[in-house]
């Protein structure tokens, strides 16, 4: 076969059609490219599935490593990328057939969007810490653009924001890569992993902590997480769902990544991830208590729910770990669902506050329905999918016998229960001053109802993608592995 | 359109019914590695099952009034799936699944109604959602302790892990029961809830956490007794588990005395009953299982019979207030049966079937010799007769007190025909006592590993204590009432013209706005003079959960302080926690 | 006199020095000055001093520039040429990010007629 199918095509191949966006403009093709790029990615990911399962591929770039460069594609960063480009494809659906604002689909915005998804998928394809950092400033500087598209006063505000929260986190871990290299000289990850060890302590410490403040900002760990409410708050509901959807979930995966990678052992960073992950969970869920705009509201549940996803990864078991890999595709299908909502009530309503909505439940009966359906995919009640993966991580600790984790994760999903619900409330509530008029524009909703019917699907048949997401746990803690298919020793 | 969808809608409600009448073998659903489902029909599921079937359609039936309501179809349609999952489910994951199917379509549900205010839908689906995330809690301990998710008994007892079990699992099924100080959502949720809806919850979702409490004692096999070893006659831990029921029922029978409202009443007289039956499960012998399950049999009747009475009251005069009725006799006498024969069943006096399930209930107790809890079950089952007496005296006897209650005529066939259908059940089941036992309690006793009750015949009811015979009851009582009805009605002219109701209250002289024409007004507003039961009705956990959720609220505003507006203050805190966290590991030698 | 600077540990000392000086002023830039360009500035400041830590603690003295050219083939006495590749890769994406900062800051200046950090309030509705 000519044409090979390689890892590479990934990250090129959204490259090549952002670039050449002028002339999809001209072929009047721009909404339908932003379409079908993803969804031939997805495709390919999915096609490579079974060959993934056996070995990991890698792809070297001009020398071998550990001195080239490489791409490492294994079952975990599959799993990620297949994500990534899922939600690619359900975002630019929901941009063509939603009929939404010119400043969402324009030639700007499409190359954006395209670089954020070719950004995170370089994230988590790479093996090598320089290009790791390459990416996270490509995926960086999409979504700092990206926030700031509608060129309003909120939008501005919050791109500005998040460009100095983000730049100043990524020089921290610009630091932590460039101590590294003077410490090891080594760029490649699994050389890194083997020579870590051999660092001083203190300096191990230095980095970890470096490391830790910098990707803690990234993907939204208390404290570090104070930005988000406000940056989600600014940019616009569908954009945000990007964030949620597919930014945090890189940066999470490439902060565990490193911390099995780099570590020998992980009992040692447990106990610290564990810690951040109920506290980032807990704090974040209490404060949406109080919220009264729904993206400030979203903003906290994303951070309780990336919480949870931390407090099981970092148990680092196989069960919990494949339960936090399934956790993650559930949230990022159910907050592009909720975030695709709050944009059509926006549209509708020009207001997302809490008070601005009541009623809104006859208005727009499809588009609360979903809400309602999503409220119950992220408090992980069954049959949605969220349940099946909230009780997979909730098993693995009840089999290691630890159970305040469990204790905190109920304790938790109740907190949750009582924003959403209100909201649900509030918005069923019969209010005559609502505009009674039923109107849900059809084809918009088309793209919520598909990632409606994946929750429901996932949540009834989880067994059929099962064995994707125990291969991917395998693949994400087994260091050994990544070790000896990149340098051929046996670690 | 709108008839097919009715149709639709009945076929569906009649599903409770097709599945136990048709379900063959046992299936599963392989869910999640290594997780299976598990669905079975086993006696104790059927008992259960068959209560949904009975009550399923009744609810169904007016609800086909008017224009269909696809929304609460589906919902309806949903929450019959979830039960009927719960009722199968031979695991625990399967029995969550339904159980949180219910709640959640239960909940969404109770906000069709347009009196649903955000505190009641919130009391209402937290605690629920805290019953189910306690009974999640309880089956991971389950599954760390036996490595399985079927509901199975456990084998080896010892160290605290199976109380907590115990603890966790009880918790959540009277949370669900209503017990007292967890019943904070229940007369919320059925006052407020659609009124037809109302006899859906109290008659067959209230006995969903019977069920689970039924399921505890086949999860500890001689009924508790190895947890906590035996008190008297009985199990230790049922005993706890008995004084529960008992002081929710005495609490709740007073609270329901001193309502105002037809359905709230109904609410508190819920609780009380089921109250009973918990005490019973406490009890955990054969005769007192075997009088839960009457209750349990009972209750389901009677309270849909009053609920949808009730609702058809509301329906007609759009007034739900006992102080807004009255005189309802006349022009709606079917109602008036209805609740007639309700209220005797609810009481518990003979000839109707709830006479034998108390029977049942007292006679168990005596025979593990908890005579206090005895005495305390008397008092609140005699002070049922209080409330019994205002939801007949109110609604249709004295003068009407408004001019809806004036101009009401008769509910609607919809509601009609389920009501029609429960007196016959009723009565039916009052004459033939032995039946219900034989055939409804017995298989489920076997199944549990109790003796069983046995019956001589199907007309009698038989104790190692004495029993009676339904149908003699029955013809006397029968022959009394048409004795006293028909000379009631031979003499109704010249009573007539003795005089009008309305006599009772003017009395010579001029009611003022606010004398209260009607004998209901302000009844049990006295109760609250009597030292503990006044100070039982004064107090309530309403404060303690609020101040929870205050509490809860100003922590979220002290923690929301963290997430500031200000990027510098952003950065500020992570350098310096980045610094103290340096200095940390730096002390400790470098190690992370 | 001087000689003692040539010693390696001495040189890297001063550049470790040097570099994390510039990093805390880049810092208290970022940190104190409420204008918008001049906590760019400081990001950029802090930017800076990891390169320079990088290029200088990757360099000892006396190695030569890695170039091969004028039939110079050999390898020895080169500085190593990673950091150099990577720092002038992140100089460019620096300076991307740096771009992005100026002209968003320059339109919310023009939206809005402010430019201090401190009073970006639009954000703020509950």
């Amino acid at each position: 076969m000519a044409f090979q199918l390689t890892p590479v095509w990934f990250i090129a191949l959204p490259l090549l059609v952002a670039f050449a966006a002028p002339l999809w403009v001209r072929l009047g093709l721009l909404m339908s490219m932003l379409f079908a790029t993803p969804l031939v990615l997805f495709g390919l990911a999915v096609s490579l599935f079974p060959a993934v399962g056996d070995a990991p591929l890698l792809e070297t770039i001009v020398i071998a490593p550990p001195l080239g460069i490489h791409l490492h594609l294994d079952s975990a960063s599959l799993l990620m990328v297949a994500l990534f480009n899922l939600a690619g494809v359900l975002f630019a659906s929901f941009l063509w057939l939603g009929d939404t604002e010119p400043h969402l689909r324009g030639r700007g915005p499409f190359v954006l969007i395209l670089l954020l998804i070719t950004g995170c998928t370089g994230l988590v394809l790479t093996g090598d810490l320089f290009n790791l950092y390459v990416f996270l400033e490509i995926a960086g500087v999409s979504a700092y653009a990206l926030s700031a598209l509608r060129r309003d006063k909120t939008a501005l505000e919050a791109g500005l924001k998040y460009l100095i929260i983000g730049s100043v986190a990524a020089i921290f871990i610009l630091l932590a890569i460039v101590l590294l290299y003077l410490e090891t000289g080594q760029l490649n990850l699994a050389a890194l992993a083997r020579d870590f060890g051999d660092i001083p302590a203190a300096m191990q410490g230095l980095i970890g902590l470096l490391l830790l403040v910098g990707l803690g900002v990234k993907a939204e760990l208390f404290p570090f997480n104070v930005w988000v409410p406000d940056i989600y708050r600014g940019s616009d509901p569908a954009v945000t769902s990007l964030f949620s959807g597919i930014l945090v979930k890189a940066f999470l995966f490439v902060l565990f990544h490193l911390v099995f990678l780099l570590l020998a052992d992980p009992a040692v960073a447990r106990a610290w991830l564990m810690a951040l992950g109920a506290l980032t969970m807990l704090v974040a869920e209490l404060v949406a208590l109080r919220q009264q705009d729904m993206r400030r509201m979203l903003a906290y549940s994303s951070l309780g729910q990336v919480g949870l996803i931390t407090l099981a990864l970092g148990f680092a078991s196989e069960a919990t770990t494949a339960g936090a890999l399934f956790h993650m595709v559930n949230h990022t299908l159910v907050k592009m669902l909720l975030f695709f909502v709050a944009a059509l009530m926006l549209r509708r309503f020009l207001s997302l506050r809490l008070a601005d909505l009541r009623g809104v439940g006859h208005a727009m009966p499809v588009a609360t329905a979903l809400f309602v359906l999503g409220s119950l995919a992220v408090l992980g009640l069954p049959p949605l999918s969220g349940f099946v993966s909230k009780l997979c991580i909730l098993k693995g600790f009840a089999e290691a016998q630890a159970f305040w984790p469990i204790a905190l994760i109920l304790l938790a999903a109740l907190i949750e229960a009582g924003y959403y619900f209100r909201w649900i409330k509030v918005f069923y509530d019969s209010d005559p001053a609502a505009p009674q008029c039923r109107s849900d524009d059809g084809p918009a909703y088309l793209p919520l109802v598909l990632i409606a019917g994946l929750l429901l699907l996932l949540g009834v048949a989880p067994f059929l993608i099962e064995d994707w997401f125990v291969q991917a746990a395998r693949a994400l803690l087994g260091r050994g592995t990544i070790l000896e298919s990149v340098l051929g020793v046996q670690s | 359109m709108s008839l097919m969808i009715k149709i639709l809608f009945l076929a569906v409600s009649l599903s409770p019914a097709l599945t136990l009448s048709t379900w063959g073998e046992s299936l599963a659903w392989p869910l999640f590695g290594g997780i299976e489902l598990l669905f079975d029909l086993n006696p104790i599921s059927a008992f259960f099952l068959l209560l949904l079937a009975l009550g399923a359609p009744l609810v169904a039936l007016p609800m086909l009034r008017g224009a269909p309501d696809r929304p609460a179809y589906a919902l309806y349609a949903l929450l019959l799936l979830g039960m009927q999952l719960l009722l199968l489910a031979g695991d625990f994951i399967g029995f969550f699944v339904g159980w949180e199917i219910m709640t959640w379509s239960s909940y969404l549900l109770l906000l069709r109604s347009s009196r649903t205010d955000l505190e009641g839908a919130q009391s209402y689906i937290l605690f629920n959602l805290a019953s189910a995330f306690l009974l999640l809690a309880g089956i991971l301990v389950f599954h760390s302790l036996t490595g399985d998710f079927r509901i199975q008994a456990i084998d080896q007892l010892g160290g605290p892990e199976p109380l907590a079990l115990a603890v966790l699992f009880g918790l959540a099924f009277l949370i669900k029961v209503g017990t007292l100080p967890l019943h904070l959502w229940v007369p919320r949720a059925y006052d407020q809830a659609p009124d037809i809806f109302s006899a859906f919850l109290s008659a067959l979702m209230s006995k969903m956490g019977v069920y689970g409490l039924i399921l505890l004692a086949t999860l500890f096999p001689e009924a508790l007794s190895g947890l906590l070893g035996r008190l008297l006659n009985g199990p230790a831990a049922g005993y706890i588990l008995a004084w529960i029921g008992v002081i929710t029922s005495i609490v709740a029978t007073f609270k329901a005395i001193s309502q105002e409202d037809m359905k709230r009443l109904l609410a508190y007289s819920s609780i009380a009953q089921v109250g009973y039956i918990t005490t019973a499960i406490g009890v955990g012998s054969s005769l007192a299982i075997g009088g839960a399950l009457f209750q349990a049999l009972v209750h389901t009747l009677v309270k849909l019979l009053l609920f949808i009475t009730v609702a058809g009251i509301i329906l007609q005069t759009g007034r739900r207030r006992f102080n807004d009725l009255g005189h309802l006799i006349d022009r709606m006498p079917i109602s008036f049966l209805a609740v007639l024969i309700g209220i005797i069943g609810l009481a518990g006096m003979p000839p109707l079937p709830g006479f034998a399930a108390k029977y049942l209930i007292f006679v168990s107790l005596i025979d593990a010799r908890w005579l206090l809890l005895l005495a305390a079950m008397l008092l609140s089952s005699t002070a049922a007769f209080i409330y019994c007496y205002k939801l007949i005296y109110a609604p249709f006897l004295g003068h009407a007190n408004s001019p809806e209650a004036k101009t009401a005529t008769e509910a609607p066939w919809p509601y009609l025909v389920p009501q029609v259908i429960l007196m016959g059940l009723l009565v039916a089941l009052g004459i033939f006592p032995g039946f219900g036992i034989q055939f409804l309690i017995d298989p489920v006793l076997t199944a549990l590993g109790l003796a069983p009750i046995g019956a001589p015949s199907w007309g009698e009811l038989a104790t190692p204590y004495g029993g009676y015979d339904g149908v003699v009851l029955m013809t006397v009582f029968g022959t009394a009432f048409a004795l006293v009805t028909g000379g009631f009605f031979l003499l109704r002219g010249r009573m007539r013209r003795a005089g009008s109701p309305y006599d009772l209250s003017y009395a010579g002289e001029v009611p003022t706005a606010d004398t209260p024409l009607h004998y209901g007004a302000g009844m049990g507003r006295e109760l609250r003079r009597i030292p503990l039961i006044g100070w039982i009705l004064l107090h309530t956990t309403t404060g303690f959960l609020t101040g929870l959720t205050r509490q809860s609220l100003a922590a979220a505003g002290l923690l929301g302080g963290f997430y500031g507006r200000n990027p510098q203050t952003w950065i500020l805190l992570a350098v310096l926690l980045f610094a103290l966290a340096l200095t940390l590991v730096t002390l400790t030698g470098g190690a992370l | 006199m001087l000689e003692f600077l040539d010693s390696p540990r001495v040189l890297h000392g001063i550049y470790i020095l040097g570099s994390l000086t510039l990093f805390f002023i880049g810092l208290y830039g970022l940190l104190a000055k409420r204008h918008l360009l001049k906590a760019l500035i400081g990001i950029a400041v802090m930017e800076l001093s990891v390169y320079l830590l990088f290029i200088a603690l990757a360099t000892s003295p006396g190695e030569t520039a890695p170039i091969l050219a004028d039939g110079l083939i050999d390898f020895t006495g080169m500085a190593d040429p990673i950091p150099q590749a990577l720092t002038l890769t992140a100089i460019v994406i620096g300076m991307a990010v740096l771009a992005l900062g100026v002209s968003l800051a320059i339109q919310y200046h023009r939206l809005t007629g402010n430019s201090d950090m401190r009073a970006m309030t639009e954000l703020k509705d509950s």
